[in-house]
């Protein structure tokens, strides 16, 4: 009898146990879903932000680039005359 | 030559029982798989040496100071113990049997303030908790390990896949399938009277179909810290045998054409999707599944680190130094449970039974909801992407990528599978918080 009672108790467990995870995970979807509309409404297109962050930078280094070179030659000709010595 | 006697009588091998010297085999077996199989060798080296150490004679490294005295003290000691402990002591017997009547009672019928009393004595005389007791009580007993751990795995998750396709999350739900099915396979062993294990017991094993180390371990500590040893060494050894459990089932379920199925590119997730998931994650938890806070709450966190963007040198280390830290401790901490007495037992061969018919019925499960979905939505799922839901991250999404490959060569399905992966985390954390609150 009481073995009986053990067996109830985990069906009961296996039915609540599965409701509860398809419930919550729902939810979760639900939530989600609504949370990346918000943000696509907000925030539109993060597709053109990241180009417009990446073609900014990319001009950048030109007009950088003398000023660059101008150190790391600057290094290297400091670093082979220490070398030689 | 009574000095020989006394080496001779203090040494492991004369000390040596049957069950410590099976357990170091089992601990060196455990070994060989980790290191030349290259089983989950993360965890199973660290269980595998503590286990070698917990069953070294008489050192006594995974026991409390008082199991310790209780089972080398003299027998004046075992008097003043027996007297805290409110036993009585046969004075015509000898100490052997006064050990043995002392564990018992220590065990069972004594009350919380006579065993506090028992273990000032053995302490007093100069016992010590074994080392592996120590790391036990203070990385499991306490539910930390599970939880730093399941912090790192947090900083380590890219949540993208799923935000990029919800609806993924359903796969992680239906494999936990795999978890309740097997608490109910294993009542209906002992309700059979083929094995006895309490409802607590069945919730602890069936939580190995969770495919989740830190989970398992997290809720065997809650409900069944007895059968903690047999359940981590399962479950670790099982998510390793993912590649080998998992396709004959996921082909047995599906058609060559549905294994073919291409799935849409997945669109792109904005930064800030991932950072507001993990808080509408936990504020979720908040309000509806309080018991599953421990575990989502940290797996949050970790999350949180991870994505934020602001605290890169916390997330580093959430995800390599502190984790492999945490690994160490609680690799040791699980080997100080595989204890010849509480391991070679009958149980055992059930649990590891069990575990793996979990994982089965959790791969089932998924793919079969995969297929439910499919025939329900507008957008092509391949029903291989259900079976990486039972977490085992990201082994199953692995497996499920190489079986599609089979199919159909260009058919890359990694990232897609990545999605019920990662729910098959938040499904089986949800579905731990739901019995432990049940039972715990």
């Amino acid at each position: 009898m009481q073995d009986l009672g053990l067996l109830q108790d985990g069906l009961a467990l296996m039915a609540l146990g599965m409701g509860v995870v398809f419930v919550f995970l729902t939810i979760l979807v639900i939530s989600v879903t609504l949370m990346s509309k918000l943000i696509g409404r907000f925030q539109p297109v993060p597709v053109a932000v990241d180009t417009g962050k990446k073609s900014s930078p990319s001009s950048v280094p030109s007009a950088q680039s003398d000023e660059v070179m101008a150190a790391i030659s600057a290094a290297v000709h400091r670093y082979r005359s220490t070398r030689r010595r | 030559m009574d000095k020989l006697v006394t080496l001779w009588e203090g040494s492991g091998l004369y000390n040596l029982e049957l069950g410590q010297a099976v357990m170091i085999l089992v601990g060196l077996g455990l070994l060989y798989l980790a290191i030349y199989k290259k089983f989950e060798p993360l965890l199973l080296v660290p269980i595998g040496f503590g286990g070698i150490l917990a069953n070294i004679p008489e050192a006594g490294l995974a026991i409390s100071a008082l199991d310790q005295a209780i089972e080398v003290a003299k027998p004046a000691v075992l008097q003043q113990m027996g007297v805290a402990l409110g036993a009585t002591l046969d004075p015509l017997s000898n100490a052997e049997a006064w050990r043995e009547s002392l564990k018992a009672i220590a065990h069972d019928s004594a009350a919380p303030d006579q065993v506090r009393a028992a273990k000032d004595i053995a302490m007093n005389v100069g016992y010590g908790d074994g080392m592996l007791y120590s790391f036990y009580s203070v990385a499991i007993a306490s539910g930390i390990a599970p939880l730093i751990i399941f912090m790192g795995v947090g900083a380590m998750t890219d949540f993208g896949p799923l935000l990029a396709n919800p609806r993924t999350l359903f796969l992680g739900a239906a494999a936990q399938f795999g978890i309740f099915a097997t608490l109910f396979g294993a009542v209906a062993l002992s309700s059979m009277g083929i094995m006895d294990f309490s409802l607590n017991q069945a919730a602890a094993i069936g939580i190995i179909g969770g495919a989740d180390g830190p989970t398992s371990i997290y809720v065997s500590s809650v409900l069944a810290p007895e059968l903690l040893g047999a359940i981590a060494v399962a479950a670790y050894a099982y998510m390793a045998l993912v590649p080998l459990i998992q396709p004959p089932i996921m082909r047995l379920l599906t058609t060559q054409k549905e294994r073919q199925i291409k799935m849409t590119q997945l669109r792109p997730v904005s930064k800030l999707e991932k950072v507001v998931f993990p808080l509408v994650l936990l504020i979720l938890v908040a309000l509806f599944l309080p018991d599953a806070a421990p575990l989502l709450g940290m797996f949050c966190f970790g999350n949180l680190m991870r994505e934020c963007g602001v605290v890169e040198r916390l997330s580093d280390t959430a995800q390599n130094a502190l984790i492999n830290i945490v690994t160490i401790i609680l690799g040791l901490s699980v080997g100080s449970k595989l204890m010849a007495e509480s391991f070679l037992s009958f149980e055992t061969l059930g649990i590891l039974g069990l575990g793996i018919v979990a994982f089965g019925i959790g791969t089932a499960a998924g793919v079969l909801m995969a297929k439910l979905m499919n025939l329900m939505s507008k957008m092509p799922i391949n029903p291989l992407i259900g079976a990486a839901g039972v977490s085992a991250v990201p082994m199953a999404a692995r497996v499920a990528n190489k079986v599609g490959l089979e199919a159909n060569p260009h058919n890359f399905l990694l990232m897609h599978a990545m999605g019920p992966n990662v729910a098959g985390v938040i499904g089986s954390a949800v579905a731990a918080g739901v019995m432990i609150k049940y039972l715990g």
